[in-house]
């Protein structure tokens, strides 16, 4: 937690980083991205299936925020379309943009704890956890609703992770993300396990959905959860860049810059655990948003996490807005699971990644 | 270090795109009942001449005698037989989608397995002829190959309203389901019990009084993403009979996924409920209920529901009492 390198990076002073490659100040970058994610949510909201015009989204927004819907030209709606906009499109763009952010910082921070530039929030068997949990209510009937079964999936297997990576000695980066790996084969065969002796009829559809993540769902109890998890804990963990950076020299050098190895990495694991926990237990298990998306950043933001953590909530956040809307706009009116759209876009953009570093290294 | 790692990142979401594509290549037939086959090409049934050939689902299948030992998948494909008076044929059934009608019997029939029984299972009843509601059924970590048991002199049968990939019409009508009531009958040498269904249907479907201007939602499963029934399957063809108009005729498929919004915003006057026994109609009226866009459906505030059973939504020997029955629902609701 001690100063680490060059100061100022968060004020957005434009200092002189050694590996920003273009030479924009932060807080230049954190405005544009801020306008870009609030235009998104509100041009996001006019699309969909439904033949709605933007003057009476307008009128429905302004009309839930208490003020006239006439204002600003809007239209008054009738109860049932009114319904769209503020009971399925207008949480569902909510979610997604914490979800897309949660998922971003998690894997930011991810990649720095593990010194792994592939990390990303499901490395911990996360997501194999949760499906776990989800599953269970699905076809089992467990009685409990189906976010916190797969909150407590999420939990039960990065306890799991933890404990396998922490009995075998220190809790190295390698332990980390191979006990991660032999946690997701169980928890993944369990499930297949599951599906395979009760799934009845077509009962199998919510199970994919779950498997490849799926927004459709997502009313006002949706935001809820991932906002204030986005709050809760998100926004402690944007303040963890230093720390990140520390790490990002080793544990030998972060101990001798004077941070507990071990107990920050359980803080920040466990912090990162609840994070996903929380957007998992909305949307499933979306994959590639937080492997992809702090790269992305790092490539026009350069390497210091002071900087790349809140870029990558706000771009995760505007990048599964759009996403999401391609998923339920695309198809009109089939849905697209969302997972495998950011899996389109993300495994191409992923194997860009990887020439372009095989060309820097 | 880096080898450990490079390798065990990426495999996360790509797992998770593997499982999902296993789970569709498991189950995906659901869909299944997917448009129908060629019927009309392949009903020219009178007293059948063994060998008989024909083709089912672009699979040659040469008949040359009609079946003794016959298993059944699929409740569409058990009451055909039993509906034909087949049941002293039947060795056994399997994967059943609800309670088979009292009126069609079957009760001794015994129950091989509630899911697709799997190819030795099957090889063991020693069946001449196995009938599938779905074609996904014949594959080999399913009842087995057609191939395979063809080589082994077991014949194969799919409802063509299910094949997926040859043959599929354009729109399933009631006479591709009589085609095949007719088919069957052929096959089993029975076209005389086949005829009477067929013209005891037809009468049947006659005597219908099709409302109009009435538009419903053909609800199948799913909660987050409804699955409904679309524009040309079963259905359609049910829907089209009874004269109610389906807001997702638009989609050129058996059923879809469909969304809320969709929904919402055609504000259909009734809402058809499948009923299963993994999904009940309560299930489906409190996703409707518990959802605040849907809450506010006319057919929902004045709770104008519909109920079919699953065994009747699927090609077969049912579907016209699907209709009949939902046309009494609807002159119940006063529409």
């Amino acid at each position: 937690m001690t100063a680490t390198t060059a100061p100022s990076a968060t004020t957005g002073q434009a200092p002189p980083p050694r590996r920003g490659i273009r030479h924009v100040p932060t807080g230049v970058w954190v405005v544009i991205l801020s306008a870009v994610l609030l235009l998104s949510i509100v041009f996001a909201v006019t699309l969909g299936p439904a033949d709605i015009r933007p003057t009476e989204v307008w009128g429905s927004i302004l009309g839930h925020l208490g003020l006239d819907p006439t204002a600003l030209g809007g239209d008054v709606l009738s109860p049932l379309r009114d319904g769209i906009v503020w009971e399925l499109r207008m949480p569902r763009v909510l979610t997604a943009a914490a979800v897309g952010a949660g998922l971003a910082l998690s894997g930011t921070v991810m990649q720095a704890i593990t010194r792994n530039p592939l990390a990303d929030p499901y490395l911990l068997g996360l997501s194999a956890g949760a499906s776990l949990g989800a599953v269970a209510v699905i076809l089992l009937g467990v009685g409990l609703l189906l976010p916190i079964a797969a909150f407590a999936g999420a939990l039960t297997a990065l306890l799991a992770t933890l404990l396998l990576a922490g009995a075998a000695g220190t809790l190295t980066p390698t332990r980390t993300v191979l006990a991660g790996l032999a946690v997701s084969a169980f928890f993944g065969a369990l499930t297949s396990l599951v599906i395979f002796w009760s799934a009845t009829g077509d009962t199998y559809r919510e199970i994919l959905s779950w498997l490849l993540g799926s927004l459709s769902g997502a009313g006002w109890p949706a935001v809820a959860i991932s906002v204030g998890a986005l709050l809760v804990v998100g926004m402690p963990l944007m303040l963890t860049g230093r720390t990140l950076d520390a790490f990002a020299f080793g544990d030998n050098a972060a101990s001798a810059l004077g941070i507990g190895v071990n107990s920050a990495r359980w803080l920040l694991l466990t912090a990162t655990a609840l994070l996903t926990g929380a957007m998992v237990a909305v949307s499933g298990s979306i994959g590639f948003v937080g492997l992809i998306l702090p790269h992305a950043v790092r490539l026009v933001a350069g390497q210091r996490n002071r900087v790349v953590l809140p870029l990558s909530a706000l771009a995760g956040a505007i990048f599964l807005i759009w996403i999401d809307t391609g998923a339920r706009t695309l198809f009109d009116p089939r849905e697209l699971p969302v997972g495998i759209l950011t899996a389109v876009v993300g495994a191409p953009v992923f194997a860009l990644l990887l020439l372009r570093a095989r060309r820097i290294r | 270090m880096a080898s450990a790692r490079s390798f065990s990142v990426p495999t996360r979401p790509l797992a998770a795109l593997g499982l999902a594509a296993a789970l569709v290549a498991l189950t995906g037939c659901a869909e299944g009942a997917a448009p129908a086959a060629e019927p009309s090409a392949s009903a020219t049934p009178t007293a059948s001449a063994y060998p008989l050939t024909l083709k089912n689902c672009g699979t040659e299948v040469t008949i040359e005698k009609a079946p003794e030992k016959v298993l059944t998948i699929k409740s569409t494909s058990t009451e055909m037989l039993l509906a034909l008076g087949l049941e002293d044929r039947l060795i056994g059934r399997a994967f059943p989608d609800g309670p088979i009608p009292a009126e069609l019997g079957g009760e001794d029939v015994p129950m091989i397995s509630d899911k697709v029984p799997g190819q030795e299972a099957v090889l063991d009843l020693e069946p001449d002829f196995i009938f599938a509601g779905w074609e996904s059924s014949f594959s080999a970590d399913g009842a087995g190959d057609r191939a395979t048991l063809e080589s082994l002199g077991v014949d194969t049968y799919v409802s063509p309203a299910a094949c997926k990939e040859v043959g599929k019409p354009d729109k399933l009508e009631f006479d591709d389901v009589f085609d095949q009531i007719a088919e069957v009958g052929a096959i089993f040498d029975v076209p005389a019990a086949a005829d009477e269904i067929i013209a005891t249907q037809k009468t049947a479907l006659k005597d219908l009084t099709p409302v109009s201007d009435v538009s419903a939602l053909w609800y199948s499963s799913g909660s987050d993403t409804p699955y409904v029934g679309a524009g040309s399957g079963a259905p359609q063809m049910i829907m089209d009979a009874v004269g109610v108009t389906n807001i997702a005729a638009g989609v050129d498929d058996s059923w879809t996924p469909f969304n809320w919004e969709s929904v919402v915003d055609a504000n259909p006057d009734v809402i058809i409920l499948v009923v299963s026994d993994w999904g009940s109609a309560e299930k489906k009226i409190g996703v409707l209920q518990s959802n605040p866009a849907t809450a506010k459906l006319d057919a929902v505030v004045n709770e104008r529901f519909i109920t079919v059973p699953f065994a009747t939504t699927e090609a077969g020997v049912r579907n016209v009492d699907a209709a009949t029955d939902i046309a009494e629902q609807l002159e119940a609701l006063g529409l």
